[in-house]
């Protein structure tokens, strides 16, 4: 009875400081907001604020991609098609009248007046709701926008779903892929010219909800993140755990394959189109570019590195995108060519101190490998040559290191895919009883003595491997019958 | 399981393929023929001229295509970074023919790096890195590769010779940095890996390269004027409608000669039936693989160089990769993966699917054509394959796998 009192104790000590959490979060969040009308002459908040949203925004995809490549198993590469559905619905049906005009005025768009036409402020409208379609409910019409724009998504992801059923591994990948492509490719076409003003997409998207409040899209995040974790330890969750782990031994245990997969990728898909509505609103409009396959790359990238499967480990591995695409900019300034060579260098020593560490650790012989004294040596001269470069007057030029921070990405996904293929926290999920340090997935001392299987004698030896004692207890066993 | 249900749909339902092909055909013929009535436009030059393009951008599909299927074969991984090995092909040709003449320093790396690639290929012929004569063949291409790229401007077939060998070294490279760590490694990881290699290879694109497109017209014989009649209409052209596809089926022909009459295209074919059991006969598998991402980056390569004299530019490293790659791997998987003529079959069928049926249903009054849509022609039928018929059209069990 007293541990049954303690682990209600702790529920409910769990549960408050959940909330406290939560609480804090949103204090600290409107402390930044209010932070950034304030003046900021460096614009070093306003591109704190732009690192948080993005990370709520990225952080949905790459929850709704973990669903499916973590939870389900099946390795996804189209979740930027399904952002850029939800994104194109969200951004035509709450698109300001000013901008709906001027595209209809201007010769070159290919909208017809019934596609403008399509909008909330219109749907209701027609109902009669003049209260809604004030300036001051923009954000109910915005939400119900994103919610339609993500019901499109899913119904993207129920059709790029039903190939899963039929395909496995790298194939189903590749599918995936090319769905996303297609998607993206046939929105730019005259049949969809109409809904999605071909490559030139339309600005004026209201801005107000993704880069001025912040609690919009962390709500949604929360919100995410919520029904993720519920669905984790759910029935499903844990049906979709067992495809992950073995499809043959799942479709034998009674589950339905098609079923749980399908439903997987579509509410994948669902938040997909939530965040891309998001996203449409904090770039302020729609263009074909800003859904390239970079950004499924990306939630690739935050779900690996953070842990697949692990809901806590996609949002650092996010927060760990995030802040070098918002903080990364200074590597891809220009510097001299000898400023290059020393940044090489200093990178290629710690690659070569990495590496002892690691073979150092793991016993491995030899404990310097040979690729060591190559990194070492190449590392040395270039940072000699870029050290003496200035005064012999050689490596002045500047170069300008584009696209650096993809290559950082990059080459961290190639790293921890060698190193740490399950990612930094792997599968374990935060919690509060890791905090303090216990361990609830063993049972207590009371609840092993309840347990009569486990606290039988007999069993115990044998589990112990004690050979001698369970001969005897046999022998006697044999002699008494 | 799967397998047994293959070969009974196999062996019960022959007839339906060729009912298939046979009725695309009969489409296909009869829409020629209405086209001819109703306009003067589309005679018979019209179609020879959409013929024979389908067939250069078909064998341009294959020299990427071979490159997917000899590594699927071999260690099952989709090559993600297979397009941008082909980038990295173009733009090295690109720079080497068109550039003046380098500094030595730069120079001799490229030299050391050429030379590397040529005594790869030499040991194909002896056998070992170490033997006399490839050391004295990878002196020689030192030498010589070095001094030509810092005194002179290299000429067209040089700078391909050059940046096939220097490509094969990158695709060395890359299955020796990032693939072989990961061989017992679950195949979802070895594919990320890939995935990020491809985007690695992007954004350095971006970085060493440039980040626009270049124009690539150089002035040689090939690019030259070329036309000739037939039924009284004149196809105009230029000679690459000769060459690209006359390198494609030279460099085909080697491969396939390669692989079935050398001792290491041997050790290629037993890697690929089953890579354990090879390795315990003695084959040395690394260097198979090795070979493999030697041969598919240089067919690639010669692929992008040539993507690039026929298109008169290279595109923007980020994205020249992209599309043509995974349209090679679809071409890989419709003809059959794993099979070095699946592989030339299924980019003939992309090639043709993408511009001939462009061309057949072009755009008419009543009909806006379906030009727009030919990118995704190479998607919707690896769907359609992977669903209908995951062994493609030559099949797995039918053919020499490589």
């Amino acid at each position: 009875m007293a541990a049954d009192v303690g682990v209600k104790n702790k529920d409910a000590r769990n549960t408050l400081l959940g909330f406290l959490g939560i609480a804090a979060l949103v204090l600290v969040l409107l402390f930044v907001q209010s932070l950034a009308t304030a003046e900021d002459p460096l614009r070093g908040v306003a591109k704190f604020n732009g690192a948080l949203t993005l990370f709520a925004i990225w952080g949905i995809a790459a929850v709704s991609l973990n669903l499916i490549n973590g939870t389900l198993g099946i390795l996804s590469l189209g979740h930027h098609g399904f952002m850029l559905i939800g994104g194109y619905a969200t951004g035509l049906l709450i698109l300001s009248e000013d901008a709906r005009n001027r595209i209809l005025v201007s010769g070159r768009s290919t909208m017809t007046e019934r596609t403008l036409g399509l909008s909330v402020h219109s749907w209701f409208e027609s109902l009669g709701l003049d209260a809604l379609t004030t300036d001051d409910t923009l954000w109910l019409r915005y939400l119900v926008a994103i919610v339609v724009g993500g019901l499109v998504a899913a119904f993207a992801g129920l059709i790029v779903g039903i190939p899963s059923l039929r395909l496995r591994g790298d194939y189903l990948a590749i599918v995936t892929f090319g769905f996303g492509e297609i998607i993206r490719l046939s929105a730019s076409t005259r049949l969809f010219a109409p809904l999605t003003n071909g490559a030139l997409g339309f600005p004026g998207v209201p801005q107000r909800f993704a880069s001025d409040q912040l609690l919009w899209p962390f709500g949604l995040l929360a919100l995410t993140v919520f029904v993720m974790a519920k669905l984790k330890y759910s029935s499903y969750g844990r049906a979709m755990e067992a495809i992950r782990e073995d499809e043959i031994a799942a479709e034998a245990m009674g589950i339905n394959l098609a079923y749980h997969k399908v439903l997987g990728f579509v509410i994948a898909a669902f938040f997909a189109g939530v965040a891309g509505g998001l996203w449409v609103s904090w770039l302020g409009g729609v263009r074909l570019d800003f859904f390239l396959f970079q950004l499924t790359f990306f939630f690739l990238v935050a779900i690996s590195v953070g842990g697949t499967g692990s809901i806590t480990g996609v949002l650092l591995g996010t927060a760990l995108v995030v802040f070098i695409r918002q903080y990364g900019d200074p590597l891809e300034q220009s510097y001299a060519v000898s400023t290059w060579a020393q940044l090489v260098g200093v990178v290629f020593l710690i690659a070569a101190g990495a590496v002892i560490v690691y073979r150092s650790a793991r016993r491995v012989r030899p404990r310097v490998h040979p690729v060591v004294y190559l990194l070492g040596t190449a590392a040395l001269v270039a940072i000699l040559l870029g050290l003496v470069a200035p005064s012999f007057d050689f490596w002045q030029e500047t170069f300008r290191g584009f696209g650096m921070r993809a290559i950082f990405l990059s080459v961290l996904l190639i790293v921890i895919m060698i190193f740490r293929p399950s990612g930094i926290v792997g599968r374990s999920e935060f919690s509060w009883a890791w905090v303090f340090g216990e361990r609830r997935d063993q049972p207590t001392e009371e609840e092993r003595a309840q347990d009569a299987w486990l606290t039988n004698p007999e069993l115990q030896r044998r589990l112990a491997g004690d050979e001698e004692n369970l001969h005897s207890i046999d022998g006697d066993s044999k002699g008494e019958s | 399981m799967s397998g047994s249900k293959l070969q009974s749909a196999a062996t019960g339902r022959n007839w339906i393929p060729w009912l298939v092909i046979g009725a695309i055909l009969l489409v296909i013929i009869g829409r020629i023929l209405y086209l001819g009535t109703i306009s003067e436009r589309f005679n018979a030059a019209f179609f020879t001229r959409a013929g024979i393009e389908s067939l250069k951008l078909g064998s341009l599909y294959a020299l990427i295509a071979l490159g997917y299927t000899m590594v699927y074969g071999i260690i099952r991984l989709i090559n993600f970074a297979h397009g941008e090995v082909f980038m990295v092909g173009a733009f090295l040709t690109y720079f080497l023919f068109s550039g003046s003449p380098y500094s030595w320093p730069v120079a001799a790396l490229y030299g050391l790096c050429i030379a590397y690639g040529f005594m790869r290929v030499l040991e194909f012929w002896r056998g070992r890195l170490t033997d006399p004569l490839v050391l004295v063949g990878g002196a020689v291409a030192l030498l010589v590769s070095t001094l030509m790229l810092a005194t002179l401007t290299v000429n067209l077939v040089f700078a391909l010779i050059f940046s096939m060998l220097l490509t094969g070294v990158v695709g060395i490279t890359i299955d020796r940095v990032a693939y072989h760590p990961l061989r017992t490694a679950p195949r979802n990881s070895l594919l990320i890996t890939a995935i990020a290699v491809s985007f690695l290879l992007q954004n350095a694109g971006l970085l060493v390269f440039t980040n626009r497109q270049t124009p690539f017209r150089p002035d040689t014989p090939i690019n030259n004027a070329f036309s000739f009649t037939i039924l009284g209409g004149e196809v105009r052209t230029s000679w690459l409608i000769v060459a690209i596809p006359l390198i494609t089926t030279v460099l085909v022909v080697v491969l396939t000669l390669f692989v079935n009459r050398t001792r290491l295209g041997k050790a290629m074919r037993a890697t690929a039936q089953d890579a354990e059991v090879a390795q315990m006969m003695g084959v040395s598998v690394n260097r198979v693989i090795a070979t493999t991402f030697l041969l598919g980056s240089m067919l690639a390569a010669a692929g992008g160089a040539m993507w690039g004299l026929n298109f008169g530019s290279i595109n923007q490293p980020a994205v020249m990769g992209i599309l043509p790659g995974i349209k090679a791997f679809a071409a890989a998987v419709i003809g059959g993966i794993g099979s070095l003529p699946g592989a030339v079959i299924g980019a003939m069928v992309i090639g043709f699917s993408e511009n001939f049926l462009t061309a057949i249903f072009p755009r008419t009054p009543d009909f806006r054509g379906i030009t727009e849509f030919k990118d995704t022609f190479a998607f919707l039928l690896l769907i359609f394959v992977l669903l209908v018929r995951p062994s493609g059209i030559v099949g797995e069990d039918l053919s020499e796998k490589v």
